[in-house]
């Protein structure tokens, strides 16, 4: 998690303390910021001022690119975690919704906190299992991972004390608790202390025994505390031996707050042992001067701090704690249990202010800030460090500590964010630097209004839909249906995200760059339904375009197969009233075009040419395609075996020969035969007005060979009606 | 800051520019070498490789930029030649046939790669270097504005997508002689300032023209005079990536030390909606900023240019963030605020935007080269002739801070650091 301020790339391009000379050969930085994970491209760039007088030159390191990111991207096992405590992150967001939606609170407040406690104990038990797992992992990096999940551990459920006590136990005594929370995730004293000491025969002469003995009493860790009281029994003082029988029963009857149902009786319940600890302290001040040492030790002392622990003499427990080389934490936890058995979590702060004055916090140490920001009541400050410590855990705190009102819910003037967006969308950011975790980040990002939404839409359109990778291997055999079918799986992925959390905008946008990557793979059909899908009817020409392009360039053949794939997209926008007529137009002249051409593969020649004609009579065949398509019927008027156009047939294909002639005469060529110019070209010829000529023959002689052999005039039957288009 | 690669000998000659494309999978590099590179990333090894390499111009390249991918696989590029070129990538063989300039991948480790870069327009206008070359936001259709050393914006827009042979230049104007929009009270052109009397602009682009072509040329000129040249001319530009607002950019020119927000519009020229001057002169100071008052105030400010302009995503915040970069050693990031609904002039279509400087950094203590933005808006890179990137964030009450830095110095370990780094890097 945790990254230096500042990084100096490798290989270096000065020396120490040698910047200068960067500029000094026509050198300077440039950098640039990758959008897939917000790492950096660094690279020497030449200065414009000195380029002229620059010579060039092929050292090393001058033209390399360093990569950096500001944070490593999460590991797998962070991934998990990431992913794991995003479920209860989301079970959050749905309690916020039934807050938000109905004004202030539609469930009891009540109901409300005991749902946030569930799930702040959910992220604690989640912690505490990531700690337990990784330390299991042997490895020093993982000793780290470790570490750095068991101070989530603390604070989450140092939170979790203070802030979401069961309900209605906002006002109860906290020391408890805390002594509880202590000693589970600071444990002192150790355990291999205790077992050295037992295996000892007169433990008293042991150096470590008395601090042990000391810390196990303020620790309220009873067991071990009789046990090791127990063991005076053989201690030559007979005074020593006594007043350890008297304090046995006093340190297993120290009343807790979790034995009273109410908190009056624990009150006078605490107040009767106290009396009697009173009572063990003039029996202690009666042993006489001369019995208070033993050989090794000034044992009166060391009895005297422990009644002075037990009578709740603060200057006594700091004392002691100082000793022990315990911290502010034990001093404040200790104050809770001994000096002020009734200490509230209103009251912590003023405590621990006094007890931080002489032993103050590593600022070094960021879950020990967390710790004291918690500690004295200022959630703004723990999310300020936890915020340092892991993004992870000022978002998930923030979160729970709008709701419980610890954090204003008004956003800041500034960033138009509130306390608990802003911390979630450092987190998201954070998450962005792994691009394969695209879904949990949006799903952060579109929690935080306004600015949140936004900030999601820039990620979710730039989730690389992955529809051209390795188009080299696209043509190996594979299964092309499996191909695309995989293909589009992110595209629709990303629809679904987008239809989630209603980012229509979004959607169209990445449908069209969906239809424009189908294009590239000339995957026509699925082209056209992703720009149907956008409402892109612009787009939805260009593909068109790019399909009776495919005739121009490869041919009739090529063409038809890409129209059938095309074909089935035209019913469907038949009847989407949104689609825009002209590129629906265009659509069917395509198809039209595609059948006729069929037809002449099949050498259904007669058809073909009704075919042809009715593209042109029924205006479906646009201007610009009228010389191709009188190109294409050069051939069928030289059919020899039967004539295959009617007259009123070949008249409509004159017409559209002399409208094309007379336009280009009068300079509009460029509208007409745009088309045919690239045709010819691609066939290796040059001259349109050629191939029009050659046109006007043929349409002359068929002319004549109508009127030689009486089929033309009206005499021809009208042709049965094509029920294709 | 961690280092996650590196990519050695990119080119022959040092690198001008890599541009991310959209996606961030590909980069496009290009260099003195007046080459492109197209890279890719493979993603499961974190290797980047070439794909694609051709000379693109006829002398340096000073930036690339890619196109919208709605628009299809496009890059522009911008020279010393004074051309701004189209390149488009194609699996479409047989379009192929049809345009001469086709350049081949010829890195051989891609194997079967079969895409190909085709030129697809030239663009000739620019009396002078190209300094930039920044693609319109997608809808804004295909378009793509420029800026050069004869001080000329200009914005040209794609005719015809399908062939991408046809741009037509929609607006060309001199930036440093723009029109205001209405309402000059609200925002000051600092035209009363030393910049403008000390340099006279116009005299100085002609022979700016001749020199980059000199410099284009590689021709060695002696250096008299040549610093004070190069900071002449037109340096960056950035749009305003918001739809709302209609079609904006900023535009850095010339040694006024300033950033003019520009309105393009269908209906009329192109006007200044804004000034960004930080010189106390500026009027712009009046309105919140303090910080960059104490420099400048005893002595006449030097004429500095601005070479670098940035402006962020809004991300749904209600201002505009914009940052610059110049050669007085300061990164500035300014807070740009639209003209509020009521505020419009129907008359003139002016409205009365209004900036102010939200952070002012003279930590680079050098020319500031680049600025730039990631795509959330939320982190500013810098980097400055001290051999430093700097990052910078803003805290929740909108205050910016260091967010850390990248070197190229030698460090003590480095010998440690070595080994470690070995694992990621690639050619």
């Amino acid at each position: 998690m945790q990254s230096t301020p500042h990084l100096d790339v490798l290989p270096p391009l000065v020396e120490t303390g040698k910047t200068d000379e960067l500029v000094e050969s026509g050198r300077t930085l440039f950098t640039t910021v990758s959008p897939l994970n917000d790492s950096y491209a660094v690279f020497p760039a030449p200065l414009l001022e000195k380029l002229s007088t620059r010579s060039r030159s092929t050292d090393s390191g001058e033209q390399n690119i360093y990569l950096v990111s500001s944070k490593a991207p999460p590991s797998t096992e962070r991934r998990l975690f990431i992913g794991d405590t995003s479920i209860i992150f989301a079970a959050m967001q749905n309690l916020r919704k039934t807050v938000d939606e109905n004004g202030v609170y539609l469930t009891q407040p009540e109901t409300i906190q005991r749902s946030i406690r569930k799930l702040a104990l959910d992220y604690v038990n989640f912690a505490k299992e990531c700690w337990i797992h990784t330390s299991r992992i042997a490895g020093e990096a993982n000793l780290a991972t470790a570490d750095h999940y068991r101070s989530l551990y603390t604070c989450l459920s140092l939170f979790t004390i203070l802030y979401l006590p069961e309900y209605g136990l906002e006002n109860a005594p906290v020391g408890d608790d805390l002594m509880e929370w202590l000693n589970i995730h600071f444990i002192e004293p150790s355990t291999e202390e205790g077992d050295h000491l037992s295996g000892l025969e007169r433990p008293w002469e042991d150096e470590t025994y008395w601090p042990y003995l000391t810390r196990a009493i303020l620790r309220g860790l009873s067991k071990a505390v009789t046990f090791f009281l127990g063991t005076l029994s053989e201690h030559p003082s007979g005074n020593l031996q006594r007043l350890a029988q008297s304090i046995i029963p006093l340190l297993s009857t120290q009343p807790k707050l979790q034995h009273f149902d109410a908190e009056r009786d624990f009150a006078y319940a605490s107040h009767r042992w106290k009396e009697k600890v009173r009572a063990l302290r003039i029996e202690l001040d009666d042993i006489p001067q001369s019995d208070r040492r033993d050989n090794f030790e000034d044992w009166w002392d060391r009895f005297s701090d422990i009644v002075g622990i037990l009578e709740g003499r603060e200057e006594v427990i700091r004392k002691v704690c100082e000793d022990l080389g315990a911290d502010w934490r034990e001093v404040c936890v200790a104050w809770g249990v001994f000096v002020d058995t009734r200490l509230r979590r209103q009251d912590l702060p003023d405590v621990v202010g006094q007890v931080l004055e002489d032993m103050p916090p590593d600022p070094t140490i960021l879950e020990d800030m967390v710790h004291v920001a918690l500690f004295m009541g200022d959630p703004l400050k723990a999310l300020e460090h936890a915020a340092q410590l892991d993004p992870w855990l000022s978002a998930h705190l923030a979160d729970m500590m709008e709701p419980l009102s610890l954090v204003e819910q008004a956003v800041n003037d500034e960033s138009e964010l509130s306390v608990r967006d802003f911390s979630v969308l450092s987190y998201a950011h954070y998450l962005h630097s792994d691009p394969a975790m695209w879904r949990i980040t949006v799903t952060y990002m579109y929690s935080c209004g306004k600015v949140g939404t936004a900030t999601a839409d820039e990620i979710l359109v730039r989730v690389p839909l992955r529809l051209q990778s390795k188009p080299s291997n696209a043509n190996d055999g594979g299964d092309s249906q499996a191909d695309q079918g995989d293909l589009s799986a992110i595209v629709k992925d990303v629809n679904a995200t987008c239809h989630e959390y209603q980012r229509e905008a979004v959607r169209r946008t990445v449908c069209k760059i969906a239809a424009q990557a189908f294009v590239q793979k000339k995957e026509f059909g699925l082209a056209i339904s992703y720009c149907s899908s956008a409402e892109d009817w612009p787009g939805l020409g260009r593909v068109i375009d790019r399909v009776l392009q495919e005739y121009i360039h490869s041919g009739p053949e090529q063409y038809t197969r890409f129209v059938s794939g095309i074909a089935p997209s035209l019913q469907g926008l038949r009847t989407n009233t949104a689609a825009h007529g002209v590129f629906t137009h265009r659509l069917m002249f395509a198809v039209r075009y595609a059948e006729f051409h069929q037809r002449l593969l099949n050498r259904d020649l007669q058809d073909a040419a009704w075919d042809l004609v009715s593209m042109l009579q029924e205006g479906i065949a646009p201007k610009a395609w009228w010389a191709v398509l009188l190109c294409d019927a050069f051939e069928l008027l030289q059919y020899d075996p039967t004539p295959l156009f009617s007259y009123a047939g070949t008249c409509v294909l004159l017409r559209r020969l002399d409208e094309i002639i007379s336009r280009t005469a009068q300079g509009a060529g460029e509208d007409y035969l745009k088309i045919l110019e690239a045709k010819l070209r691609i066939d290796g010829q040059k001259d349109t007005q050629k191939r029009l000529q050659l046109v006007r023959f043929a349409l002359a002689k068929y002319f004549a060979r109508c009127a030689m052999i009486g089929t033309g005039g009206t005499q021809t039957a009208p042709r049965r009606v094509d029920p294709t288009v | 800051m961690i280092q996650t690669g590196l990519i050695q000998n990119v080119h022959d000659d040092l690198l001008t520019d890599v541009s991310y494309d959209f996606y961030g999978l590909h980069f496009a590099t290009c260099s003195l070498d007046q080459k492109i590179k197209v890279w890719s990333l493979d993603e499961s090894t974190g290797i980047w490789s070439v794909e694609d390499e051709w000379k693109a111009h006829d002398a340096a390249i000073s930036k690339v930029s890619w196109a919208h991918p709605e628009f299809g696989t496009i890059l522009a590029s911008a020279s010393f030649d004074r051309t701004v070129k189209i390149w488009e990538q194609t699996t479409y063989a047989a379009a192929m046939e049809l345009q001469p300039n086709t350049f081949s991948a010829t890195q051989p480790a891609t194997g079967g790669s079969s895409s190909r870069w085709s030129e697809r327009a030239t663009l000739v206008d620019a009396r002078g270097t190209v300094r930039a070359v920044e693609f319109a936001p997608h809808h804004f259709g295909l378009k793509l504005a420029t800026i050069s050393t004869d001080n000329h914006l200009r914005i040209y827009e794609c005719i015809e997508q399908s062939s991408l042979a046809t741009w037509q230049l929609s607006e060309e104007v001199d930036v440093t002689s723009l029109p205001i929009a209405s309402h000059p009270s609200s925002h000051s052109v600092a035209l009363g300032t030393p910049t403008h009397t000390s340099a006279t602009l116009d005299g100085a682009s002609a022979s700016l023209v001749a020199q980059a072509l000199q410099q284009s040329q590689g021709s060695l000129q002696g250096r008299g005079g040549l610093g004070n040249r190069e900071a002449d001319g037109g340096w960056c530009i950035s749009w305003c990536k918001e739809r709302y607002w209609g079609e904006v950019i900023a535009a850095g020119s010339g040694i006024s030390g300033t950033i003019k927000i520009v309105q393009i519009s269908p209906s009329r020229r192109p006007t200044t909606l804004l000034t960004l001057d930080p010189s106390p002169t500026g009027k712009l100071l009046a309105e919140g900023n303090t910080a960059g008052a104490a420099q400048g105030e005893s002595d006449a400010p030097t004429p500095y240019a601005v070479t670098t302009v940035a402006w962020a995503p809004s991300c749904g915040r209600s201002y505009h963030l914009i940052a610059t970069g110049s050669r007085d050693g300061h990164v500035r990031i300014w807070k740009v605020k639209p003209a509020e609904e009521n505020d419009m002039d129907d008359d003139s279509g002016g409205t009365k935007w209004t900036a102010s400087i939200a952070a002012d950094f003279d930590n680079h203590r050098s020319a500031v080269g680049r600025v730039e933005w990631n795509i959330t808006g939320t982190v500013l890179s810098s980097a400055g002739n001290d051999g430093r990137v700097r990052l910078w964030k803003a805290t929740i009450g909108g205050v910016w801070r260091s967010a850390g830095s990248i070197g190229v110095e030698q460090t003590e370990d480095e010998d440690a650091n070595m080994d470690e780094n070995a694992a990621g890097v690639a050619d």
